[in-house]
């Protein structure tokens, strides 16, 4: 991928300028104009969460949402924590989301690798069936899952979530990889097999290291997803206890809604923990788009 | 048990309101059981129940304490939902092991019985006769629980349902006494008006709040008799003149007297505005009394007037502890509904949930002056209605919902209310 | 594509291990251990329930464990067609979403992109400020936005007040004619930035070499833009165009959050409608009746766009 931006950032280099100013860019500056108030009205909804985060009851009640608070009260996110089980739900959210990430990129790699290397007649066909399951809302089936689980006896359990979690990520991640796999060269995998490497090498020290962009790339945006998940998580975890993030958010929403100075902190507390691995592996949102977007 | 509705309706409200006007009489002393002779291992017990407010969780938390001491060996382990969540929570988890031990529930045949019918709510008859429920609560009370042919649950409260009015705003709109016909209470909504006051409030997204209202105009134009056969046989919807003109009288409110932008809030924010003396009236329960000192308002400005429906019944339901028939430890959970219902341990929550405790040992609730304006409500009425998503099917309730806010939002006639709801019933039945 | 290059496997045929003898498995049974884990699951988790769903939808059952499933044949679909008020308000909805969805945060997504494809100060920040959105939970999107909306104390009636356009202000989620519109500003706010970032990857493969040829040739920035930059687009257009359409018809948590389907059902759309009927109604036929509705409308969308991205898949 770097390889393709190189030549665009090169050609971009303006040479020098000659000695006297050059004109003004106005329309350089009148898009940059554009683009920072429509940044900014992008960013209000945030501002206005934050501020309604600290304000009092009375403040919410009596002042505009964008004014500042007459008292910070802070205590709104002790009270938020408190009310809507945060600990208790962020530990949740993690286990399942560091155990099914790692675990639902491994089964996906392996099958892209089958699919896209071991290429047996009709792959093809098996990658379309993996794709089309991607494609559609996974609404669909919660009827039938919410049965599915509750004849394995996994109801309400949070391993139990993990194993639907991952047949929803394992698609799109293997129609991702699928490409990354097809494009290494032949040749490497035939020299390799000439030296005597079993198949499981070859996709273990060759292929998965190739494909380590789109992995990390896929890695933070499973992440992300299923941090998020709603509507898999509120069919399939019934007690308080074993609730996700988004869950909890949902159920501050309907039960406190007009704690609003709680709620909003509550919020903005849910989503730290994404905003911070968004902000430590921005590229590879980026990257992940760009697998998403070249591969067609 | 199969059951039919009218009759578990009727048998009900005919109980229900002995139960009120008999309240405070004599009767045996219970068995308040404490200290268990278990044989020690360690039990949880899980409770759902909706969201409790301040004094309501203050009551729980005494109760669960109380008996965690005296039972060293189990834990009691609740969680709380919004109403709908609640009701959905339980709807899903009926008759799997998901659940919890005991849950809270509205005992009319559209929730509780629901539930009942799809198994979930575990015969309790054995610990009736263990631990002498049936001394404990009144005729009345256990109609409630008999409903549909066994024994279901514990009787927790009996809630009426009237108007709460600001009296201050109503002396600011020259509004003296209360109105005692429904012709009366749209004048009195007039002269609110008229004194720019917002008469009542309502929270239009939880939909069972404005439902209230609708359900006191059925009552209020059909009478008694037909607007008992609508509600449990689900007939004549179509064909009865008067609910066209429950349902034109409902979107007259709508349009004058219920607060601006009702459609788009919830019941808590709405009765925000009542809390804070911008609303003048709120169609609530007897729940309400605590719900109104936990907010800060002073109980001596407000006053309690049943709604006019001229047919002498009062609006209300039962709501009850069950036992959930999946449970591990239906013993202790048995165990745990006899502590709370217990003379001892009520006489320290009376008041919290209802102004009036299942126990039939244990006076009225003496703290907030607002339960003392119930008793006379109760003895004057001469029957029951229940909230109307208590007597029909869930879907035929979502439905019943969609039609009064397309009312509202004016999608649909009223005229034509009646018909696309009996339309629906029949096609889905 | 290109990839990086692993050093090069030695050619060097003086190993010590012989090549060892491999019996001659085909292809199939060689990946077979590597597909199983994955197909699985997936077949399990995902393609079992949907299969069961179309096959709940020709049955009656309240979802309850304790009662049967009744064979009802196409009764839920002819009771989903005729006899449903709201499907045919949730098949509109999520049309009209469809249609919106393509027509609104793709163009404005498509110009931040052109907006942010060049060096600019603070790039990165404004990047992403726009793409923040969308690593929120849609929950927490619509839980945010419905305070926003709140009448009395929300930014939008406070901010029309404050500026003196008292009569704009509105019951943005309680009526029913707008709120389906209101709840859409909020999945905007949420899904530009995806797929702002989506074509400023694909602006980013545009070939610098033609749009400097055209430059010289005297094209100014429209034309070059016509003539170069949307044709080399195209295949960036596909993937977002496809994207959004199945984007759209997934939409749940939005409306859960905001609306609950409400006020009067005026904001459903098929998929929580399914999950209404399933999950709340204990109609589970129904349900699974809209559940396959969607299903058809889904596959109607995605098998042909698979067909053309993987047909251009052979060597």
């Amino acid at each position: 991928m770097a390889t393709v931006a190189a030549p665009a950032a090169v050609a971009r280099r303006v040479p020098p300028a000659p000695r006297r100013r050059k004109p003004r860019d106005w329309p350089g500056v009148g898009l940059w104009i554009a683009l920072a108030v429509s940044a900014l009205i992008w960013a209000t909804p945030f501002v206005f969460m934050f501020l309604t985060s600290v304000k009092s009851k009375a403040d919410v009640s009596q002042l505009p949402t964008w004014n500042l608070p007459t008292v910070w009260e802070w205590g709104n996110y002790a009270d938020a924590v408190d009310t809507g089980n945060l600990w208790v739900t962020g530990g949740n959210s993690l286990m399942i989301s560091v155990i099914k990430v790692p675990l639902g990129l491994l089964l996906s790699a392996a099958a892209a690798f089958a699919l896209g290397r071991l290429r047996f007649r009709r792959h093809k066909l098996v990658l379309a069936l993996f794709a089309v399951g991607s494609m559609v809302p996974i609404q669909i089936g919660l009827g039938p899952l919410f049965n599915t689980m509750y004849s394995l006896n996994l109801l309400d359990s949070r391993w139990g979530l993990i194993l639907p979690y991952l047949a929803f990520g394992i698609p799109y991640q293997i129609f991702m990889l699928y490409g990354f796999f097809r494009a290494i060269p032949d040749e490497l995998e035939e020299s390799a097999r000439i030296d005597g490497a079993s198949t499981f090498r070859i996709f273990w020290q060759i292929c998965l290291p190739l494909a380590r962009p789109a992995l990390a790339a896929l890695f933070i945006l499973d992440f992300v997803a299923t941090w998020n998940e709603y509507a898999m998580a509120t069919t399939l975890l019934q007690s308080q206890a074993n609730w996700t993030i988004p869950l909890a958010v949902q159920s501050f929403n309907t039960q406190h809604a007009t704690d609003y100075g709680a709620l909003n902190a509550f919020i903005i507390m849910s989503a730290v923990p994404v905003l911070i691995v968004y902000l430590m592996f921005q590229r590879y949102f980026v990257q992940g788009a760009f697998a998403g977007a070249v591969k067609g | 048990m199969r059951y039919t509705r009218s009759a578990a309706v009727a048998i009900s409200a005919t109980a229900a309101l002995a139960l009120v006007t008999g309240c405070g009489s004599g009767g045996t002393s219970d068995a308040g059981s404490s200290g268990s002779g278990s044989s020690g291992e360690k039990v949880d017990l899980t409770l759902w129940l909706p969201t409790q407010e301040d004094s309501q969780k203050a009551g729980l938390e005494t109760l669960v304490s109380d008996f965690e001491a005296a039972n060293p060996d189990i834990t009691v382990k609740y969680e709380e939902r919004s109403v709908d969540d609640h009701k959905t929570a339980l709807r899903q988890v009926a008759g799997t092991d998901a659940g919890p031990d005991i849950y809270w529930y509205w005992e009319g045949p559209g929730l509780g019985g629901e539930l009942v019918n799809a198994g979930m709510s575990l015969d309790l008859t054995k610990y009736y006769d263990q631990y002498g429920w049936s001394d404990r609560f009144s005729d009345a009370a256990l109609a409630g629980i008999t409903q549909y042919g066994q024994h279901d649950g514990i009787p927790w409260t009996l809630q009426g349902e009237a108007i709460y009015y600001n009296k201050t705003l109503f002396a600011k709109a020259g509004i003296t006494g209360t109105p005692t016909s429904y012709d009366e209470l749209v004048a009195d909504a007039d002269k609110l008006v008229a004194a720019g006051i917002t008469p009542i409030q309502f929270g239009g997204t939880v939909n069972w709040h404005v439902m209230r209202l609708l359900d006191s105009l059925i009552e209020t134009e059909c009478g008694s008799t037909v607007a008992d056969a609508l509600n449990t046989t689900q007939q004549g919807w179509d064909s009865e003149p008067c609910v066209t003109d429950a349902f034109t009288a409902l979107k007259t409110w709508g349009e004058k007297y219920i607060n601006q932008g009702f459609m788009g809030i919830s019941n808590d924010d709405s009765s925000q505005l009542f809390y804070t003396g911008q609303a003048a009236m709120a169609l609530e329960g007897t729940w309400f009394d605590a719900n109104l000192t936990d907010n800060g308002v002073n109980p001596d400005d407000i006053g309690i007037f049943a709604f006019p429906t001229g047919t002498g019944r009062l609006y209300g339901f039962g709501e009850a502890y069950y036992v959930n028939a999946t449970s591990k430890h239906p013993d202790e959970a048995a165990k745990f509904l006899d502590f709370i219902t217990s003379t001892a341990e009520q006489q320290k929550v009376v008041g919290a949930w209802a102004a009036m405790s299942p126990n039939v040992d244990v006076a009225p609730a003496t703290g907030n002056p607002l339960h003392e304006l119930w008793p006379p409500i109760f003895k004057a009425a001469t029957g029951l209605y229940i909230n109307n998503d208590q007597n029909l099917s869930l879907d035929q309730t979502t439905e019943y919902w969609r039609i009064q806010n397309s009312v509202l939002t004016g999608d649909i006639a009223p005229a034509d209310a009646g018909a696309e709801f009996q339309k629906f019933i029949d096609a889905n039945s | 594509m290109t990839t990086t290059t692993p050093p090069v496997a030695r050619r060097d045929a003086r190993r010590a291990d012989p090549p060892r003898p491999r019996a001659k498995r085909s292809p199939f049974v060689r990946a077979l251990p590597y597909l199983v884990p994955a197909g699985l699951l997936y077949g399990y988790f995902l393609v079992y329930p949907m299969i069961d769903a179309v096959r709940l939808s020709f049955y009656d059952w309240s979802g309850f464990r304790t009662e049967p499933q009744v064979w009802v044949g196409l009764r839920n679909y002819v009771r989903a067609f005729t006899a449903d008020p709201v499907f045919w308000t949730a098949f509109k909805n999520s049309l009209i979403w469809v249609v919106l969805s393509l027509a609104i945060p793709m163009m404005l997504s498509l110009l931040l992109a052109l907006g942010l494809n060049r060096k600019l100060l603070g790039r990165n920040l404004f990047r992403s400020v726009f793409y923040l959105p969308a690593v929120f939970a849609s929950i927490t999107v619509a839980a945010m936005w419905r305070w926003i909306y709140n009448p009395t104390l929300g930014a939008v009636n406070q901010g029309l007040k404050a500026i003196g356009l008292e009569s704009w202000t509105h019951q943005w989620l309680g009526d029913p004619k707008i709120a389906l519109y209101s709840v859409f500003v909020a999945a905007i706010w949420q899904s530009v930035g995806f797929n702002m970032v989506l074509f400023l990857a694909g602006l980013q493969q545009v070939p610098v070499e033609l749009v400097e040829a055209a430059r010289i040739d005297g094209a100014h920035g429209l034309q070059i833009f016509r003539n170069v930059t949307l044709p080399a687009l195209r295949p960036t257009f596909v993937v977002v165009v496809i994207l959004t359409i199945i984007n759209s018809l997934k939409v749940f948590d939005l409306v859960v959050g905001m609306t609950g389907g409400g006020p009067a059902q005026s904001t459903q759309v098929l998929a929580l409608w399914s999950w209404t009927q399933s999950f709340q109604n204990h109609t589970f036929g129904q349900g699974s009746a809209v559940a396959t509705v969607l299903l058809i409308i889904s596959l109607a969308l995605v098998v042909p766009y698979l067909a053309w991205a993987l047909r251009g898949e052979d060597h």
